[in-house]
């Protein structure tokens, strides 16, 4: 397998993480208008619950459930107890932005408080491998982005075709025309929160499963990666984040194989940077 | 003994660091969380300034230069590189982007940043850092590990951080820093009065990056070593911490912020950690972060001006000596009033302005002379959807225009258009004769075409005087240079513009409210301030977006009789307004716009007669 090839698959992967991250994270945003910095911090959260678990002797994947639900419920808790109130209150959108940094530290150095500062493992086997194309893939990875897949669909699927996507998009569009409209936007908004977390821990049990050995600290670097694709494709836009990652993960592990690759996140950095600069609504966004 | 020293420069350091942020964050709004990059920057220019070329100490660390400069230039070069470091970055902070994602590429570029100085050795020696800083003046006489030497080091950089309070402080209570705060306050507002945002903030980026820079310089000389692994993004969050906890906007509290957060906590982890020798080693750093985080929360929860919150600058309104001025405002007939130039042209016009005998002063030949503000095939389009298509119109000279249609005719849309604080998608914008199209908001309204807005626009935080000051052209002080030179080079400036401002405010009877915040006024008479600050840009043409919402009838009549006393005095006048009674009373010519389109032109009367208008209305 060539050295393209092979960073090719690797871009896969990555890019099969990092989507349902920033598919989470911009749903997050269009709806609740919260630009929540902790969103990494919970995907940590959940990836060390799935360890737990996992510790005990379950599988995985059944963990990964676990941290599902797990970062759901955290997510809706981090809405109700601190986000909603100051949105209530008339808080600007920036200081709820630094209220958000204030819960990443909370959540993330918590964490490191319970575990320490060391890295771990999942128990879990890597499978076989798979030969397709010049491509060679384990069953892990292959199952992963299998989920990013399934995620993928399902989100069009809601968003496309069910009552509660649409009084979503409604939502994200224009809260209070929504609610004047009779969509209840504040359940609306909760179900988000769910949802949204519920990707936030996907996202954190597979990007522990694909670096293989994680702490508390590890998705620091991650966040760099989910704002580049979520900014790329437009802040907000559910499909533009699916862009933004398929670009994002590609750009980085390609570029991997050929320069150092402690740079690699060089690029997104770029990419980040420019979108800002040159067309802060991204790619699929409205230009102003 | 030499532990308190320690404590005194860090201290110090962390004081200049949060005064930095307290103006650039506190003062000027700019939420920059790559502020640690700044100090980290400003500490390895300091460093290489300050250290030997690499051979002189047997090349053991990587670095550039290498200049063996005298104290105090490594200093200088800390402050100048954390300045210039800002240059790059001001492409975030313009107009177009928002606050809170300019802040998201600024935390993005410290993570980054952070990265890369670790890992790419050739340049910045990686996570090992420089070390052996020379620290600044040693010599024999006085070896930098004496206690006298320390002793001297800690007053010199705590009459630093006392220098740098002064000159912040100096920058804050200047016209130049009322602008900072207004923008701080609405920004979008603050452009449509003729702010130039972008290089307030490119200002505020440099300043605060200057004193970061300076911060982290002190520091270096000082522990003698450049670690990269100290200076990660969530530095930047502590101290944010301190500028919250202490006051947003108060630099006093700043200081108590920065004695409170990162020394506070140091000196509570030190001691905790002395006191439990068998606690794991990592425990105390993260709770120290997580004590950190809750801090946030709970202070922007419970306490959100923080312990010493900003506080409201009184100004004395000059005695009422200046009444006949006011009058003069309202009776045209003296045209000797010299603080208002451009109005006691005009004024002496007569009152119907298509009248062939008043040429009007200094109009370019391309448009009639009796029009100002001419709007052609202007269109508006959001995402598909038309807001304001196809419309043309004129507004002469001298004239209330009304401007009406139901909700969602694109009223609001349209006036933005023509102020400059939305762009149109098609068409051309003239305003006295000049294409304006391309011409950004804070060029039109100091070329005097000024908005005013629907929702409440005043700046919460400043004083009724102070929004009216914010408004006032041509401030000697209203700039860096202007404010840093000192009150003596602007005092002149800034005592006229209250003059005018008391004028203004006697003749809306609020005087009495002068020195009240207006986040705290009634909705009507934040309605009030909005147009006395408007006038208070000396505009010839005002946009008024339903002015009269929300207040008071018969204050709606004064208003009313007030602008078309305006209007008598040369001013031109186009108000977006819902009530027909006041149109009736007040507005000729009227236009009505329905569905993004211009309906019809004319008198009220005329207006009556047609049905299209009147279906339009009432359908609508």
């Amino acid at each position: 397998m060539s050295i393209f090839m092979a960073s090719v698959g690797f871009g896969l992967i990555t890019s099969a993480v990092l989507a349902i991250a920033a598919v989470g994270f911009t749903l997050q945003f269009a709806v609740t208008d919260v630009l929540n910095l902790a969103f990494a911090a919970v995907m940590t959260a959940g990836a060390f619950v799935a360890y737990w678990i996992n510790q005990l002797g379950v599988s995985i994947w059944l963990a990964l459930v676990v941290a599902m639900i797990a970062c759901s419920v955290l997510s809706v808790a981090l809405n109700l107890g601190v986000y909603a109130p100051f949105q209530r209150r008339g808080t600007s959108p920036i200081t709820i932005v630094i209220v958000s940094l204030g819960m990443a530290l909370i959540i993330e150095f918590g964490v490191e408080a319970i575990v320490g500062g060391i890295n771990v493992s999942y128990t879990m086997s890597q499978g076989g491998t798979l030969e397709a194309g010049g491509l060679i893939l384990t069953t892990v990875q292959l199952t992963i982005i299998a989920i990013s897949l399934v995620v993928m669909a399902g989100a069009h699927a809601l968003l496309r075709y069910t009552k509660l996507g649409k009084a979503m998009r409604a939502t994200a569009a224009n809260r209070s025309l929504a609610r004047n409209c009779g969509i209840r936007t504040g359940r609306v908004i909760t179900f988000t929160w769910a949802l949204t977390g519920a990707l936030c821990g996907v996202a954190g049990t597979v990007f522990a499963i694909d670096v293989g050995s994680f702490g508390p600290t590890s998705t620091d670097l991650f966040v760099v990666l989910i704002l580049a694709a979520v900014f790329l494709g437009g802040p907000g836009h559910a499909y533009g984040a699916m862009l933004g990652a398929a670009a994002i993960g590609l750009a980085t592990e390609v570029s991997a194989a050929y320069i150092q690759p402690d740079y690699k996140y060089v690029i997104a950095f770029v990419a980040l940077l420019a979108t800002l600069a040159v067309r802060p609504s991204g790619l699929l966004g409205a230009r102003t | 003994m030499s532990y308190l020293i320690t404590l005194v420069v860090y201290g110090a350091v962390d004081v200049i660091a949060c005064l930095g942020l307290s103006l650039q964050f506190g003062i000027g709004g700019v939420t920059n969380f790559g502020y640690i990059i700044f100090q980290a920057a400003g500490a390895y220019v300091a460093a290489i300034l300050a250290l030997p070329p690499e051979s002189a100490n047997g090349g053991f660390q990587r670095y550039i230069g290498g200049f063996d400069l005298p104290f105090p230039l490594p200093w200088v070069g800390a402050a100048v590189a954390g300045g210039v470091l800002a240059l790059p970055f001001t492409f975030l902070v313009g107009r177009r982007l928002r606050g809170d994602f300019a802040a998201v590429g600024l935390l993005v570029t410290a993570v980054l940043l952070n990265l890369l100085v670790m890992n790419f050795v050739p340049l910045f020696n990686g996570d090992a850092g420089l070390a052996s800083v020379p620290a600044p003046l040693q010599s024999a006489v006085m070896p930098v590990t004496s206690s006298s030497y320390q002793w001297e080091f800690a007053v010199g950089v705590v009459v630093l951080a006392a220098a740098v309070f002064w000159f912040i402080r100096h920058i804050t209570e200047s016209p130049y820093g009322r602008a900072l705060r207004a923008m701080r306050d609405n920004d979008k507002v603050a452009d449509s009065l003729g702010t130039n945002l972008l290089s307030l903030r490119t200002g505020m980026l440099v300043v605060g990056g200057a004193i970061a820079g300076l911060s982290g310089g002190v520091l270096v000389t000082f522990i003698s070593v450049w670690s990269p692994p100290a200076w990660t993004y969530a530095e930047t969050i502590v101290l944010f911490a301190a500028v919250i906890i202490g006051g947003r906007g108060n630099h006093v509290g700043a200081v108590v912020g920065a004695v409170l957060v990162p020394v506070g906590f140091e000196e509570s982890t030190r001691l905790i950690t002395n006191a439990n020798p068998s606690l794991p080693p990592n425990l105390l750093p993260s709770l120290q972060w997580v004590a950190i985080g809750l801090l946030i929360a709970a202070f922007l929860w419970f306490r959100p001006a923080g312990i010493l919150p900003e506080r409201r600058r009184l100004i004395a309104l000059p005695a009422p000596s200046t009444q006949p001025r006011a009058h003069a405002q309202q009776a045209p007939a003296e045209p000797d009033r010299a603080g208002v130039p451009d109005r006691a042209v005009v004024k002496v016009q007569p009152a119907p302005p298509s009248a062939p005998t008043s040429p009007p002063p200094a109009d370019t030949a391309t448009a009639p002379p009796d029009i100002v503000l001419e709007a052609t095939d202007v269109s508006r389009e959001f995402g598909g959807v038309h807001a304001v298509s196809g419309v043309s119109l004129s507004v002469t000279r001298g004239t209330l225009t009304g401007l009406i249609g139901p909700n969602g005719a694109g009223k609001s849309t349209l006036l933005a258009l023509l102020a400059g604080t939305d762009r149109v998608s098609a068409g051309t914008i003239r305003y006295q004769g000049q294409d304006v199209t391309n011409v950004a908001a804070f060029r039109r309204a100091r070329l005097g075409l000024v908005r005013t807005f629907q929702l409440a626009s005043e700046f919460k935080r400043l004083t009724v005087l102070e929004n009216l000051l914010s408004a006032a052209p041509g401030n000697r002080g209203a700039g860096f240079f202007g404010a840093a030179a000192g009150r003596r080079y602007w005092r002149d400036d800034e005592a006229a513009a209250i003059a005018k401002a008391a004028d203004i405010l006697r003749r809306f009877g609020l005087e009495g409210l002068a020195n009240s915040n207006a986040g705290d006024l009634s909705g009507g008479q934040r309605r009030l301030v909005e147009i006395m600050r408007a006038l208070m840009t000396e505009p010839r043409m005002l946009l008024l977006d339903e002015p009269m919402a929300g207040v008071h009838p018969e204050l709606a009549r004064r208003i009313g009789d007030l602008l078309v006393g305006l209007c008598r005095d040369g001013m031109t006048i186009l108000m977006v307004e819902h009530e027909l009674a006041i149109m009736d009373e007040f507005c000729d010519p009227v236009i009505v716009m329905a569905d993004g389109s211009v309906l019809a032109q004319g008198t009220m009367a005329q207006l009556r007669d047609r049905t299209e208008v009147v279906e339009a209305y009432l359908v609508g």
